[in-house]
């Protein structure tokens, strides 16, 4: 059942990044011919590929969670023995884990207010309706990291050799 | 306390924790210590969908992926051999060249190794090339054309620093050709007792190397030749990129199955979110040390033992080559830009000439342990230790090096053709 639902939530996140990014090439070159052809293109296309640019980033940012291929220095766990690089994953996980959480809470508290006072965009449609992404990315990722920690503590107190041969 | 949650996020970073969780949680902080409300994080995230050449990121991101999955590699090397390959140690400059004008194509995520680099490796050897020479230029070579339109860091650069982007197209120029002069001139002078067969250049292997390329030779014509003359915007012309990349490699050349294409663009995305994701958290966390004054404490202490400009780009210089050797160039660019530049500014500096000096001084980043990416590229590419290839990249990086003094010390040389 959790695999089911793993699965589904990667194949919900693959279609998102492809139709975004599929979407965002067909209507800024579409804007570019509607330029050169009809002199003028959409007016809410600019501001809608904006929004996308933004989309895009938060869905390639919970993809790259799940493969575990987020930007960072790590220099120092190669020098450490299996169990404490295990160690070490456990610990910056669970940082990354509490981070992402914060993140996510404080922009729902951004998005509740924005819904408050009504703000909008692409003219006339409710701002909350885009910024809502903020939030759900952040407590996906918050999500995945959490499970990396649960993984790698079941892992860390297993015999040794099993560990040795996982990583 | 402070010094403590600051110690803390170094460690954590150093055993690998996610950049932007360590910005955003130092973000979080500062906003704390201000008194500001946290959701000001989200404001400024959001701020990513208020930058309209932002858009010119994912799709050139998804163009150089694209390329660098069909055959344009091959074709490009083999167009490049037909064009230079008669001059004496033609095939180490036919190497700089191509992977100058594909970095510049694909953004600096390392691929060019893989994709032009994979292709160099063996036929430098077969060409009689010493191995260790090889290894170190196709590894040096994987982040040249770093300074060349319309490569990711410079858009990148222009975004942050609010300059022109056209303006750092056209600066980049110079200093990038400087480094692959300064390169193939070491090249030929390492190479100078050996004689590589050289083929002679035939006007029917070239015709035959373009009319192979047919497809593909319009793309960096169109693209360089719309933002230059000012008929695109630079997200305009990433836009251009991506569709006529997708169309030809995947319908007309039909090099990439579609069933294929769905994880490209996937891989792609995934260093999309995480540059894209680092510039969001980084919004906040450079604004709250804006509005906390961090630039001018930085300048009053700097001032404390720097009184000229020539003292100040020496420092300057030293402190990006270190920032360079610990942290990858997108996030150098987003955290220290904003920070630097008022700095720069006081002392004189052309924000254009600055951005000059610091992607070539983040370009040597790419070469230098502990964490140059370009050093683990190719180790885990060419099955070479990694302190074979640290040993093999030396010698070029002590050129680059001397390249980006030049670049530094000689403002002119990036602020000739800018108006």
């Amino acid at each position: 059942m959790l695999k089911r639902l793993a699965k589904l939530g990667g194949f919900a996140e693959d279609a998102a990044l492809v139709l975004l990014l599929t979407a965002m090439i067909v209507l800024a070159s579409g804007q570019i011919i509607m330029r050169n052809v009809f002199g003028d293109g959409f007016i809410w296309a600019d501001e809608a590929l904006r929004l996308m640019v933004l989309w895009l980033a938060l869905a390639g940012a919970v993809a790259a969670s799940r493969a575990d291929k987020h930007i960072s220095i790590n220099v120092m766990s190669r020098f450490l023995p299996p169990k404490g690089r295990l160690f070490a994953r456990v610990l910056t996980n669970l940082f990354t884990a509490v981070v992402c959480a914060f993140v996510a809470y404080h922009a729902w508290q951004f998005v509740s207010l924005s819904k408050e006072f009504e703000d909008e965009l692409l003219g006339g449609l409710p701002a909350w309706w885009f910024q809502i992404v903020i939030p759900v990315a952040f407590a996906l990722m918050s999500w995945r990291y959490a499970c990396f920690v649960i993984v790698d503590t079941v892992g860390f107190f297993r015999p040794a050799r099993n560990v040795a041969a996982e990583s | 306390m402070m010094i403590v949650f600051g110690l803390l996020l170094v460690v954590l970073a150093l055993f690998g924790a996610p950049l932007f969780a360590i910005i955003g949680a130092s973000a979080m902080w500062s906003y704390y210590r201000e008194d500001i409300d946290l959701s000001a994080l989200a404001i400024e995230f959001f701020s990513i969908a208020e930058m309209p050449v932002l858009l010119a990121i994912p799709l050139f991101t998804f163009a150089g992926y694209l390329l660098s999955e069909s055959q344009a590699p091959s074709r490009l090397v083999r167009l490049t051999r037909a064009l230079l390959g008669w001059m004496p140690g033609g095939l180490a400059i036919v190497s700089l060249a191509a992977c100058a004008f594909f970095t510049a194509f694909t953004g600096a995520s390392g691929v060019t190794i893989i994709a032009i680099g994979a292709i160099l490796f063996p036929a430098l050897a077969e060409a009689g090339y010493d191995r260790k020479f090889n290894l170190g230029l196709v590894t040096s070579a994987g982040s040249l054309g770093l300074l060349f339109a319309p490569s990711l860091p410079l858009i990148l650069y222009g975004i942050v620093a609010q300059v022109p982007i056209d303006d750092l197209f056209v600066a980049g120029v110079l200093p990038g050709m400087l480094m692959l002069v300064m390169l193939a001139g070491y090249c030929l002078w390492v190479n100078r007792g050996q004689r590589e067969e050289t083929v002679k250049f035939s006007w029917s292997r070239v015709g035959a190397a373009i009319k192979e390329s047919a497809w593909e030779l319009p793309l960096p014509i169109v693209v360089l030749g719309g933002i230059y003359s000012g008929y695109f915007a630079v997200s305009e012309a990433a836009a251009v990129t991506a569709l006529y990349a997708l169309i030809v490699e995947v319908f007309i050349l039909k090099e990439i199955p579609l069933p294929r294409l769905p994880g490209i663009m996937r891989e792609s995305m995934l260093l999309v979110g995480g540059i894209l994701v680092i510039l969001g958290v980084s919004l906040a966390s450079t604004n709250v040390m804006i509005d906390a004054g961090v630039p001018q404490q930085l300048l009053a202490w700097i001032s404390g033992f720097v009184d000229g400009q020539v003292s100040f780009l020496l420092l300057l210089l030293l402190f990006l080559l270190l920032l360079g050797a610990i942290l990858d160039i997108f996030s150098a660019l987003v955290l220290v830009v904003p920070l630097i530049l008022p700095v720069a500014l006081q002392y004189g500096i052309e924000p254009v000439h600055l951005g000059m000096i610091f992607l070539a001084a983040m370009q040597l980043g790419y070469l230098t342990p502990p964490v140059g990416l370009n050093l683990f590229i190719a180790s885990y590419r060419f099955e070479r230790p990694i302190t074979e290839v640290y040993s093999a990249t030396f010698p070029f990086l002590v050129i680059l090096m001397l390249s980006v003094i030049v670049i530094t010390f000689w403002p002119q040389l990036s602020l000739v053709f800018v108006s």
